[in-house]
Order: C-alpha cells, then structure tokens, then sequence
C-alpha cells in the first residue's frame, strides 16, 4: 500500500493530550486519524487501515492492551504496528505490551524525540 | 485475670500511646512486630480484677479515635493520588507543545527563543517527577500498592539502576563500583520496588556527592540473617548529621532547610524507598556523618527465605 503520507492512529482519550499529539506528528510529516475511546480506535483501524497506532493504555472504556490483541486479531488490521504509551516504566508493563501485540512502548512522560524515532523505526521495519 | 490482645497498624506513636495506658492500668505488656504489615502486635494482662469503668472507657475512646484516624489517612492518600493524576495531564501537554516549538515544527527559533523554550521544558519535566512521586507516595498510603515478587539476582537491579544513572554520574566525574560477595543467591522481592529503591538511594548519592567523588554499591549477605541480603550505597559526600538519621526516612522531611534549599525536590524519595522495603518485611537505615560521607542500606529476603515462608 502507498501512501503520500503515513497514516497514524493516534488513540487518547484526553482531548488537550491528543491535540498536541496530532500537531507534533502532522508536523513531522504524518497524515493523523484520531480515535478518542477503545471502541472508536478499532472501528477506525477497520476503516482507515493505518500504518502505524499510537495507543495510550489507559483508555476509558476498554484497556489499551486490549484494543491491541483485537487489532492483531483481525486478519485487516493485523500488519498495524502498535506503540503504546505506557504509564511508568516498569518491566512488567513492558512485558504485558509486548504479549498484547505491540512492537514497541514509550513511557509516559514521552520525550518527543524518542517518539518520533520509534515511530521511525517502526514503519521502516513494516517495508 | 485480665487478658488483651491488640494489633495496632504503623508505626508512628499510637502503640506508644496505648501502651503509656495500659501500663498507668497495671498491666504487663508484650509487643511483637506486625507480620506482612508495619505495626506491633500487643498482648497485654494483668492479675485481679477487671478494668475499672474509666479505663476501659480510655481504651475504647482510643481504638475509635486511632480507628477514624486510619480511615482519614487512606482518604488523605486517595485524594493525593487523584489530584496527582490530574495533574499531570496538563503537565505532558506542556512539555509536548513545548518540545514541539523547540523542534522547530512550528518554524525556526532563535538561539534565546530556544533557550527560553528549553527552559519551559526543563522545568515542566522536573514538576512532573516531582507528582510522579507523590503520587507513588499516596499509593502506597492508600494501601493501593501490591508487590509482584519474582526471584532475580541482585546484580541486574544494581545494573539498571547504574544503566539509569550513568549519564549524571559521567557529567559530575563520580567513580561508580559495585561490590558483590560470590555465591549470592538470588533475592525473593518485587524487581520495579527494589530498582525504585535502589535508584533512589544512588541518586542522592549523585546529588550530595561533590564532583570526583565515588560511590559504592555493595550486596551481600546480612550479617544478622544470612538468609537474608543486605545491599548498601555509600559515597564520601557532604554526609548527613546524625540527628537527622531517622527523620530522614520520614515523609516530607528534609535535612536542614538552609542547605537542603539548593537540593529541590518532594522530600518523598526516601519515605517510599522505607515503604517499599517494609512491604518486603526488610529494614532500611543510614550510617553517616556530617562531612564523610554515607551508606545507606537495605535488607531484602534471598530464595532461602521464602522457601521457608511458602510453606505457612
């Protein structure tokens, strides 16, 4: 699939979060979907089939971890690579992403830099 | 004959109280440390007859209030732990615009507008850490805080906590040494507890050690319970006075204001490295004096420990 851009879902559910999210990434030369719940991240996988999802594991309806074993379950939206944005650093968090499906996690608070690195990375490893 | 038995939670002066009472009453007292959880376990008796009315009324009066007590403290914590939440929220969004504009993704900066920016960052980061660690702080208050243990060699959690901390202690020219008797066998502890603990100690080691200065971790068996390790960090800093050598441990509580003012921070990092160790049921403590240097250091129990424990 070739896009002019690559496309992120950028799943969060704290509007002033999600904003300054979007603006980093349309800014460093990424299309953005937006997702604001669980439920509304794997409708907008299925319809947008995005290169990349950015997932914040504290959502408020369904458990970040969750929404990704769905997405690697789904034969559509498996080839997404998942970064998640995990709350602390901590081995056993990383551990449970890595189970769940992700490829890669950023501990909060995320450092821009990093991020965008790893998002990088990510898409390189997809081609 | 009278008999009582009391289990009073923490460690923080109402056993004292109680026992100041009980012993004005006649009675004969013993105390046990609380097994799991902080707290002395009390049986008290005496010979005779029972209570007379206004000490039995003492006694109850005082259960009810330390009984209330409790609950205003968890309610305390939960507040703390919710308002820390928020307030990061708004926390992260200041430091992503900011690295944002300091990127240049909205146009270049000038070298001041950079700097300026930076500034905005450093700090927001700082005030995030700070929460970061309240909020642990008023976890473990609102005994939401559950260890996870697993058995692991000490010497990993020595390395990431140096991995962690390697670029601040190159930047202020420490030497770093770890120190590890042979044949350790491996602890039995919750790994992210302990690595908090141990990053902790190391980091105050970097922050009251002058340049040039060394710091030492060592891990070993503990001289009064082999089955148990004992891992130290010592450095030949500024020192602490021994007056201060348990308040340090205590919430909130910084050596001497005048001097602790250059070294910012929560005053928490230590109140949590002493939670943390006691939910494993170890001790933690500080040898130092003012101008030589410190070691604090810690017990945790080894697999040889818990292998005894499981069978209960």
């Amino acid at each position: 699939m070739t896009r002019e851009k690559p496309l992120v879902l950028l799943v969060e559910d704290n509007e002033t979060i999600r904003n300054a999210f979007a603006l980093l990434l349309e800014e460093s030369g990424y299309a953005v979907e937006q997702a604001a719940s669980g439920a509304a991240a794997l409708e907008s996988a299925a319809a947008v089939l995005p290169d990349v999802v950015l997932m914040d594991l504290g959502l408020p309806d369904m458990n970040g971890l969750e929404v990704t074993r769905r997405l690697k379950a789904d034969p559509a939206t498996q080839s997404a690579r998942v970064v998640a944005i995990t709350g602390r650093a901590l081995q056993t968090d990383q551990n449970a992403c890595l189970a769940a499906g992700c490829s890669a996690y950023v501990a909060k608070p995320v450092d821009t830099t990093l991020l965008l690195s790893i998002i990088g990375e990510q898409l390189e490893a997809r081609e | 004959m009278i008999e009582l038995r009391l289990f009073i939670r923490g460690d923080d002066g109402e056993a004292d109280r109680l026992r100041k009472v009980l012993e004005r009453e006649g009675f004969a007292l013993e105390g046990t440390p609380g097994e799991g959880v902080p707290g002395i376990r009390l049986s008290a008796h005496r010979d005779g007859g029972g209570l007379d009315d206004e000490a039995a009324r003492q006694i109850e009066e005082l259960e009810v209030e330390i009984r209330e007590l409790r609950n205003l403290d968890v309610a305390k914590s939960q507040f703390l732990a919710n308002v820390s939440h928020e307030l990061r929220t708004p926390l992260t969004a200041i430091v992503t615009y900011g690295e944002v504009l300091r990127d240049g993704l909205l146009g270049e900066l000038n070298e001041r507008q950079r700097e300026a920016v930076q500034s905005v960052i450093g700090s927001s980061r700082q005030l995030l850490g700070m929460i970061e660690e309240i909020l642990t702080y008023a976890r473990t208050g609102a005994r939401a805080i559950e260890l996870e243990p697993s058995h692991f060699p000490v010497t990993a959690v020595i390395e990431s906590a140096h991995e962690m901390s390697a670029s601040l202690i190159r930047k202020k020219g420490l030497s770093f040494e770890t120190v590890v008797e042979e044949a350790l066998p491996d602890v039995s502890a919750d790994r992210d507890k302990v690595l908090h603990v141990l990053t902790n100690l190391v980091g105050n080691a970097i922050e009251f050690t002058p340049p040039h200065g060394y710091i030492r971790v060592t891990a070993r068996r503990w001289e009064l319970d082999p089955t148990w390790l004992c891992i130290s960090v010592e450095d030949n800093g500024i020192g602490i006075d021994s007056e201060y050598h348990e308040m340090i441990f205590r919430e909130f509580a910084q050596v001497d204001s005048s001097r602790s003012r250059q070294h910012h921070g929560t005053g928490l990092g230590l109140a949590i490295a002493r939670n943390f160790i006691q939910l494993h049921g170890g001790q933690i403590g500080v040898e130092s004096e003012l101008g030589r240097g410190s070691r604090f250091y810690f017990t945790l129990p080894s697999v040889e420990v818990n292998g005894h424990s499981e069978e209960e």
